[in-house]
């Protein structure tokens, strides 16, 4: 079994009295595409500050790429590749200069840096595309170059923060299977995103709150831990009248709003789709349809904010 | 408009203008630059840059060697500016001037008593090393006043019953020991209000575009007009306060007198300054970018006030295309303003003009602005 | 809310608009009633932020005509009394506090006092950002965040509300208490129009307009156009396939 790309023990930071990240461990292996979630404010960014050097822990210590982020910051910033969160390319530059200032940036020159360039340009899918003005892509594509160029040095990890924020589904399908593509070739990912859909791709996922790590499991994992109970699925009109109504019904332990229809967390001792519907119908919905769903990563990821906010234990 | 609408519309300006001050207070940077850079400026000015021409050192070729050549020498000598080093042949006068040991030479020709007794001009001559033609011309001025007070002396009590040359008589009340600082301060404070009006104002402005807020602001209930004058207030009430400071200042550490009416000095910086903020709102408009802002507002703005205005470098002085130029440039009345105001006691009745053509310029570069001022994204 | 204008909220007709040689809008058009909620959802690319931007009036028309409640944003100054706007850009100011910010945009609308208080009160109450007030701008997270953009833009009861993708970088949890405040106003007769990007936001609308290159490629009650794919024979409908399937087709 080879080293792990990333191992983090007791990772803690600080920012006067505030903890932002409280005794966080984890470990990624190689290869892996690993998520990791958390509210807004949870101490995603902060955690992934540290893991790629920009950021000192206040506690702990982290080994990224082989390298201690605290030690050798520098060592574990040219080991790694980072697509930031806020689009960090030049907006005014053609894309292949863009790629060829970026890994210039890393070493790269010549020869050996334009054949990079086209290689990842046709690796992304950009091809072609060389001489368009960064600017003037779309959300999809500027985030496909963006990801080429945290590949122009052949990291062997790669840290993605949000990468398909704002992108419409088609070009957030193209995205993942690039980095499927990436792992599939031997690249650790390690990525956070707020679209729960896609982090059904990733092999294991962190979930943060409050600071805290509270969940580190596979996608199946986490729902068997997290959502042990029953979901329904409710559709049907007037339903959103109706939930109020529900929330206060024995047995029930959440009902959210998914698209237009809502996900009732039920305990199956207690409730089952029939009563549901009933209790749906009494309370003024029109045609209620109720049925077993199976959970989503947002039921998990619900439950656990929840908990942590003080809510009902699974 | 309705009173009601009246009412309204003031409340917004007050928003955007209480915002603005908000906006101010955060960033202290902003009021370092109003409120700390005039008064540093005004000590560098005042006690460092001076371009006070004492103790000059002068050669003197006395070829008369009468009781009159040597009273002139004398006048010279008892002057503050002047400094009798050394008495040389005028021909020696040009290796003086290169080896520094001299910065002016006076030679007065043999038969100097001569001339005078039998009631005929008598001429002196001055060399001036010419090399900075500011210290030069100073010099030529205060030579010319010791000989013309020479002049009057010689001619006895005849003369004195007689009104003297106005010139003289200007120069030596309004700015008797000729200090810089005098000079100098009526176009510090334009130059300040420059900044001020210009940069901030622009930058201020540029900044809501660049930051992405113009384009709620525009999809408020806010006017134009409004968002206008609420961001340009706290910026005028800035300036004026400036103008103040530096007035003040001026007057508590290098004795500038303040000897025409105040309402008038007041009255000419708003005046300028909305046309300042008028120049600001064009760039920012134009721009829409903090760094192209700054940059233009520099070369529209403070490089001609600091040029082109007097404040320095007189307008007499420059080549014909560049006093054309100095027209269209507001700091140049303002200069020529506050110098009235301040050193002379001019009142409105001599100002006019500047105040026109202040006027004339706020009215021009408003109305430019205003046009321009889009309330579009793209 | 006065509701004294009969026809629809916001009508847009065949909008047109170039910029050099990109066509951001090409023939455009949908209407939206009160008490709607309307989505907006496309590619990158696709004119939904120009098709906001028009509605708000803060783009000039090639050709083409929007009103809201009746008057023509581009000439009438009235129309931003009933409007309100969440741009996709962060455009509130970083340096002012939660309350600072929402005070002056309760200004700008010029609430009375008791007026602004309550209203103020409530909406931070919703948005739990009341512990916050004092806080910075550029301190608050992404979701924080949002949830005061929104509430500024919603201060003045505006009759329609245009939100250009709010919930970019929002976390799930922040997102479902953007949507249930949403929800509270559109059910008070406000007409929404929302572009985005998340799927099961557009189920949530009433309807769903998919744009493409400028140009309106489908349009109805999410369940309609869902139903309608189902029966066209794909075996697992989901809204997220109708889309790709529908964009792939179009290219």
């Amino acid at each position: 079994m080879s080293a792990p790309a990333i191992q983090a023990v007791e990772l803690s930071r600080r920012f006067g009295a505030f903890t932002a990240v409280d005794r966080v461990s984890f470990e990624v292996e190689q290869g892996e595409i690993f998520g990791y979630l958390g509210a807004n404010g949870a101490g995603k960014s902060t955690t992934i500050r540290m893991l790629i050097g920009l950021l000192a822990p206040s506690g702990g210590r982290a080994t990224v790429a082989g390298h201690d982020v605290a030690t050798a910051p520098d060592a574990v910033k040219a080991s790694i590749g980072y697509m930031s969160q806020k689009f960090s390319l030049y907006l005014d530059l053609p894309v292949s200069e863009n790629l060829r200032f970026f890994g210039a940036a890393y070493g790269l020159e010549g020869k050996a840096l334009a054949a990079r360039t086209a290689e990842l340009l046709e690796r992304v899918g950009l091809t072609g595309q060389g001489e368009a003005i960064t600017g003037e892509l779309p959300g999809g594509l500027r985030q496909r170059l963006a990801l080429a160029s945290a590949l122009l040095h052949r990291p062997p990890l790669v840290f993605l923060d949000e990468p398909t924020a704002g992108v419409d589904p088609v070009a957030r399908r193209t995205f993942w299977s690039l980095i499927r593509e990436l792992a599939a070739g031997g690249t650790t990912v390690f990525v956070t995103t707020h679209y729960l859909d896609e982090a059904e791709y990733c092999r294991r996922i962190g979930l943060m709150v409050d600071g805290k790590l509270v969940a580190l499991d596979t996608p199946a994992g986490l729902k068997r831990t997290w959502v042990p109970d029953q979901v329904l699925v409710a559709r049907g009109q007037g339903l959103a009248r109706a939930a109020e109504a529900l929330r206060r019904l024995p047995g029930v332990k959440a009902v959210s709003p998914f698209g237009a229809a809502l996900h009732v967390r039920v305990d199956p001792a207690r409730l089952d789709a029939a009563r549901v519907a009933a209790a749906l119908a009494a309370a003024g919905a029109v045609a209620p349809a109720v049925e077993a769903t199976p959970a989503s990563l947002e039921d998990v990821f619900l439950a656990a904010v929840d908990r942590g906010a003080g809510g009902v234990a699974p | 408009m309705t009173r009601q609408g009246l009412r309204r519309s003031l409340v917004r300006i007050g928003a955007m203008a209480g915002k603005e001050a908000i906006h101010v207070q955060r960033d202290p940077r902003t009021l370092a630059l109003a409120l700390v850079m005039p008064l540093v400026m005004l000590v560098l000015f005042g006690y460092g840059v001076s371009t006070d021409v004492d103790h000059t050192r002068l050669a003197v070729a006395d070829e008369d060697g009468s009781e009159a050549s040597r009273a002139l020498v004398r006048a010279f000598g008892a002057s503050q500016e002047f400094e009798v080093v050394t008495r040389r042949p005028p021909a020696a006068a040009e290796g003086l001037f290169r080896a520094g040991d001299a910065v002016a030479a006076l030679v007065v020709p043999r038969g100097y008593q001569r001339e005078l007794l039998q009631g005929r001009r008598a001429e002196v001559q001055l060399l001036l090393d010419g090399a900075d033609a500011m210290v030069a011309n100073q010099l030529l001025a205060k030579a010319d006043a010791i000989v013309r007070q020479e002049s009057r002396r010689l001619a006895g009590l005849e003369l004195a019953a007689l009104r003297p040359p106005v010139q003289v008589r200007l120069w030596t009340q309004y700015n008797p020991a000729g200090r810089s600082a005098f000079y100098m301060v009526p176009g510090i404070s334009a130059f300040l209000l420059a900044i001020t009006a210009v940069m901030l104002t622009a930058l201020t402005i540029a900044g809501e575009w660049e930051r992405g807020s113009m384009e709620q602001l525009f999809a408020s209930p806010v006017g134009r007009l409004e968002i206008v004058l609420g961001k340009l207030l706290p910026y005028l009430a800035l300036g004026l306060l400036e103008l103040q400071l530096v007035v003040a200042f001026g007057a508590v550490a290098f004795d500038v007198p303040m000897r025409g009416p105040i309402w008038l000095l007041f009255l000419t910086g708003l005046l300028f300054l909305v046309g300042m903020l008028g120049q600001g709102l064009l760039i920012s408009v134009l721009a829409k970018n903090q760094l192209v802002a700054t940059q233009a507002g520099t070369l529209s703005a403070m490089l001609p006030a600091i040029i082109l205005s007097g404040m320095i470098f007189p307008v007499e002085n420059m080549p014909l295309p560049l006093q054309l130029l100095s027209r269209v440039i507001p700091a140049r009345y303002l200069v020529h303003a506050l110098r009235g105001i301040l050193l002379k006691g001019s009142g409105v009745a001599e100002l006019w003009p500047d105040l026109l053509a202040l006027t004339l310029f706020a009215v021009a570069v408003v109305t430019l602005a205003t046009r321009r001022f889009k309330r579009r994204v793209a | 809310m006065s509701g004294a204008f009969a026809g629809p909220a916001v009508l847009a007709r065949e909008l047109h608009r170039r910029f050099g040689a990109v066509v951001a809008l090409d023939g455009l058009g949908f209407q939206i009633g009160r008490g709607e909620l309307y989505g907006l959802i496309g590619p990158d690319g696709a004119g939904k932020t120009t098709a906001i931007r028009a509605v708000a009036g803060l783009i000039d028309l090639d050709a083409g005509e929007v009103r809201v409640a009746g008057l023509d944003p581009l000439r009438d100054g009235a129309v931003r009394e009933k409007l309100g706007l969440m741009p996709q850009q962060y455009s509130l100011y970083r340096d002012l506090t939660v309350e600072e910010n929402l005070r002056f945009f309760g200004r700008l609308s010029v609430l009375p006092r008791a007026v602004y208080r309550e209203r103020a009160d409530r909406l931070l109450a919703i948005t739990r950002l009341a512990p916050f007030t004092g806080r910075r701008a550029d301190q608050l997270s992404g979701g924080m965040y949002k949830k005061l953009a929104l509430a500024c833009a919603l201060l003045h009861q505006p009759e329609v509300l245009l939100l250009d993708e709010p919930t970019n970088g929002v976390d799930p949890v922040s997102r479902r208490e953007l949507w249930a405040l949403l929800h509270e106003f559109v059910e008070g007769g406000m007409a929404v129009l929302i572009s985005t990007p998340y799927m099961d936001e557009a189920e949530r609308c009433h309807r769903v307009g998919l744009v493409h290159r400028g140009r309106l490629l489908l349009e109805g009650a999410p369940e309609a156009l869902l139903a309608e794919f189902e029966r066209a024979g794909h075996a697992a409908p989901t809204f997220e396939q109708l889309f790709v399937d529908r964009i792939e087709a179009a290219a």
